[in-house]
């Protein structure tokens, strides 16, 4: 297939960009632009309107506290519906800590204050006083049945727990997961993909991001879609070489 | 009484310390804090104290102050070194370090941030310089408002004079109510103009992740006149009008050579008394540092009711030389050099590969990654990093190690660098991989390295024995 293009939609890229979660974004393109295809990058941030042709793959972010009070008015009132509809109709998002709680239905705090969000997928947060902050390790299943180790790194006071629509994205090996109880970590709900991990999540974990790539380019070129072989060398050696420091 | 006790302890702490050769820069004022909490106020009583703090240039700032005050006639400095910047280090310096009583005696105390915030009312300052705020190892920081807060509630229980960044909209906004005895240094607001509409930067696929982009206060994104670097330039708060104070101090500076190389000419104008200076450490971050230093020495010696204090500053700042893996030049065999540049958060890595990527000197370019406690443990931050726009202009040779080496080689491959062009080894082989960078150096070139903070200790020891580089806590 000739010109095949892929649109990444960076959400509030100066907003949501703490412990290096613009990786995931370049890691999405790297992987993409090595196979040939167009990449487009487009940042969609407070005041900008979302026009749901135009984004193939949406990243969200975490960010600190002060820079999500700012944009979860137009996080929620301007987008929400839109993003809502996004992720209805199987568009591919990742969403990590922040961004992945932000689109859960509300937000408990330590105090008891709770704070409502944008309830695009089915599961809610507790606030606590302790965080949890360290390398993890997780197990995926891809597509395939094929299982995969995954590293990152989480730091979280957040406790994650998920609806009956919504299941686990990862199993926990090391870590603490959404919520240090259930021994699964982050979520999916059709193709939105929601974690805790930095880690970068992405650069590492090559399999992760030809599973999104995959999946949004099938969305956008049909289930015929095959994603050229690309090796992934230099991304399996840097996860050998954390999974070994990690063990070590 | 508890005075003595803890000044005795410490010591004595100190002393055997010394005869088991370490470096005894904290150890001892923790027995004295121990023994009396109130120890440094005590202390501190009826000294003359200049505090550094901020995210970035700490060291190279209360460094230049150091050496720039000692080469004055009457005038000694005592200061706390290599990073000894917490409670203990200060309580170190203060009851350890003696000079003789004939001369003026200033002391120069790099502090950590949050130590500043519990210490700065005990130790009183005179002067209290703040660099800049920068996203540092967030898993040991916290917030960077939050910092900017407890740098702020440190400053009220003091009545220093604050030389303060003007280009940093979250510390000049330190000077908020405090007008009377703020002082802004920072790049010359036409100046920055000029640079910019002059030599447009290149731009990369990613922007670099960005601090303070949003005035706290309105929650309304700052607008630019002009930048320098990362949120550092001439902000504005369309909402609330706070915008970059005008300086006291200010660099006039053309981007048509670069500061990455030694002997760089700017000049600093105060109250329009424009001197030419050189810049003694190079690159664009230490026209700041340097700026921050002569407007701390020019005020110190306003205070101590000297004369002709702007010229005499401005003279001592050619004289002095980089410190401690900072900037620091190794000459080695065949005019070949090794040049150490610690990185320890996302702005200095910036800072690091722009300086590099334009010195001329640069023939091979080392990364060494750790992710010990005291790095942070979480090694994203190197993704924070705009590696991209500046991959084109890295030296040709370029090495990894360190113990987090597999997420370092990504960084760098994703940057746009094959794989077989990048040689890599485990941290146990960094010096042999090091020495393997020297030999195949070419002549008259050098060799810049760029560890974070476990990787330099570490590094460095190694360097001692084999290279045989000096100690670091002489």
């Amino acid at each position: 297939m000739d010109n095949v293009s892929l649109n990444i939609g960076h959400f509030y890229p100066d907003l949501l960009n703490l412990y290096g979660d613009r990786g995931n974004v370049l890691a999405l393109y790297t992987r993409a632009k090595r196979r040939g295809i167009d990449v487009n990058i487009r940042e969609i941030t407070i005041g900008d309107t979302l026009d749901p042709s135009s984004v193939d793959i949406a990243f969200l972010g975490g960010g600190q506290d002060n820079e999500q009070n700012i944009l979860k008015d137009d996080l929620v009132r301007s987008k929400g519906p839109v993003i809502k509809e996004m992720i209805e109709s199987g568009k591919v998002f990742l969403c990590i800590c922040g961004g992945y709680q932000m689109l859960g239905r509300y937000y408990l705090e330590h105090n008891g204050n709770r704070l409502e969000c944008l309830g695009a997928i089915d599961i809610y947060t507790e606030g606590k006083k302790e965080r949890f902050i360290q390398d993890t390790i997780y197990e995926i299943e891809l597509s395939d049945g094929k299982k995969v180790k995954v590293a990152g790194f989480e730091n979280h006071s957040g406790r994650t727990y998920l609806g009956d629509t919504v299941k686990p994205f990862m199993k926990v090996i090391r870590g603490a997961g959404n919520n240090g109880e259930d021994g699964y970590e982050g979520a999916r709900y059709k193709n939105c993909f929601c974690t805790y991990s930095h880690g970068s999540f992405l650069p590492k974990n090559a399999a992760v991001t030809d599973l999104l790539l995959k999946t949004a380019l099938r969305n956008k070129y049909g289930e015929d879609y095959e994603l050229p072989y690309l090796s992934s060398e230099a991304e399996d050696l840097a996860l050998r070489q954390a999974l070994e420091y990690l063990n070590g | 009484m508890r005075r003595a006790l803890a000044r005795s302890a410490a010591k004595t702490v100190k002393f055997i310390l010394r005869i088991l050769g370490r470096g005894a820069t904290t150890l001892p004022g923790k027995v004295a804090l121990r023994i009396d909490p109130a120890i440094i106020s005590k202390e501190a009583e009826g000294k003359f104290i200049i505090t550094v703090t901020g995210t970035n240039g700490k060291t190279t700032t209360s460094h230049m102050i150091s050496e720039m005050i000692s080469s004055f006639d009457g005038y000694e400095v005592i200061n706390n070194i290599s990073g000894a910047n917490l409670a203990s280090g200060i309580a170190t310096t203060l009851i350890c370090e003696k000079k003789k009583d004939s001369k003026k005696l200033i002391y120069v105390l790099e502090t950590d941030e949050a130590a500043f915030a519990k210490i700065a009312g005990s130790l009183n300052p005179k002067i209290s310089v703040v660099t800049n705020l920068f996203r540092d190892q967030l898993d040991r920081y916290g917030e960077l408002t939050h910092t900017r807060d407890l740098i702020s509630s440190g400053i009220g229980n003091t009545t220093a004079r604050l030389i303060i960044n003007s280009d940093d909209s979250l510390v000049a906004s330190l000077g908020k109510g405090r007008e009377g005895r703020s002082i802004f240094f920072g790049m010359s607001k036409d100046s920055m103009k000029f640079n910019n509409d002059t030599y447009p930067s290149r731009k990369g696929v990613l922007r670099a992740s960005s601090d303070a982009v949003f005035c706290p206060e309105c929650k309304v994104r700052y607008e630019y006149r002009s930048r320098s670097f990362g949120h550092l330039g001439d902000f504005f708060c369309p909402s609330c009008g706070f915008k970059s104070p005008e300086n006291t101090y200010s660099v006039i500076y053309d981007l048509k050579e670069s500061p990455s190389n030694e002997g760089y000419r700017f000049s600093i104008d105060h109250n329009g008394d424009i001197r030419e200076l050189s810049l003694v450490i190079p690159g664009m971050h230490n026209l700041y540092n340097t700026c921050a230093a002569v407007s701390a020495v020019t005020e110190m010696l306003k205070l101590s009711g000297e004369t002709d204090v702007f010229e005499k500053a401005c003279e001592a700042s050619s004289k002095v030389k980089p410190a401690f893996g900072r900037m620091e030049k190794i000459p080695l065999q065949d005019n070949k050099k090794l040049c150490i540049l610690l990185v320890k958060n996302p702005a200095g890595l910036d800072r690091s590969l722009s300086f590099v990527s334009e010195a001329k000197d640069a023939k091979a370019l080392m990364f060494l990654l750790n992710s010990n406690t005291a790095d942070g443990k979480d090694v994203s931050w190197i993704w924070d990093v705009d590696f991209e726009s500046k991959v084109t202009s890295f030296p040709e040779k370029i090495y990894v190690s360190g113990e987090r080496y597999g997420d370092m080689l990504l960084r760098v491959n994703y940057s746009g660098v094959d794989t077989e062009k990048i040689e890599y080894a485990p941290m146990n082989e960094a010096v042999d991989l090091l020495k393997k960078a020297i030999s195949e150096c070419e002549e008259g070139g050098c060799v810049y390295v760029l560890p974070n903070y476990t990787a330099m200790l570490d590094l460095r020891g190694k360097l001692v024995n084999e290279l045989g580089i000096k100690d670091f806590w002489k």
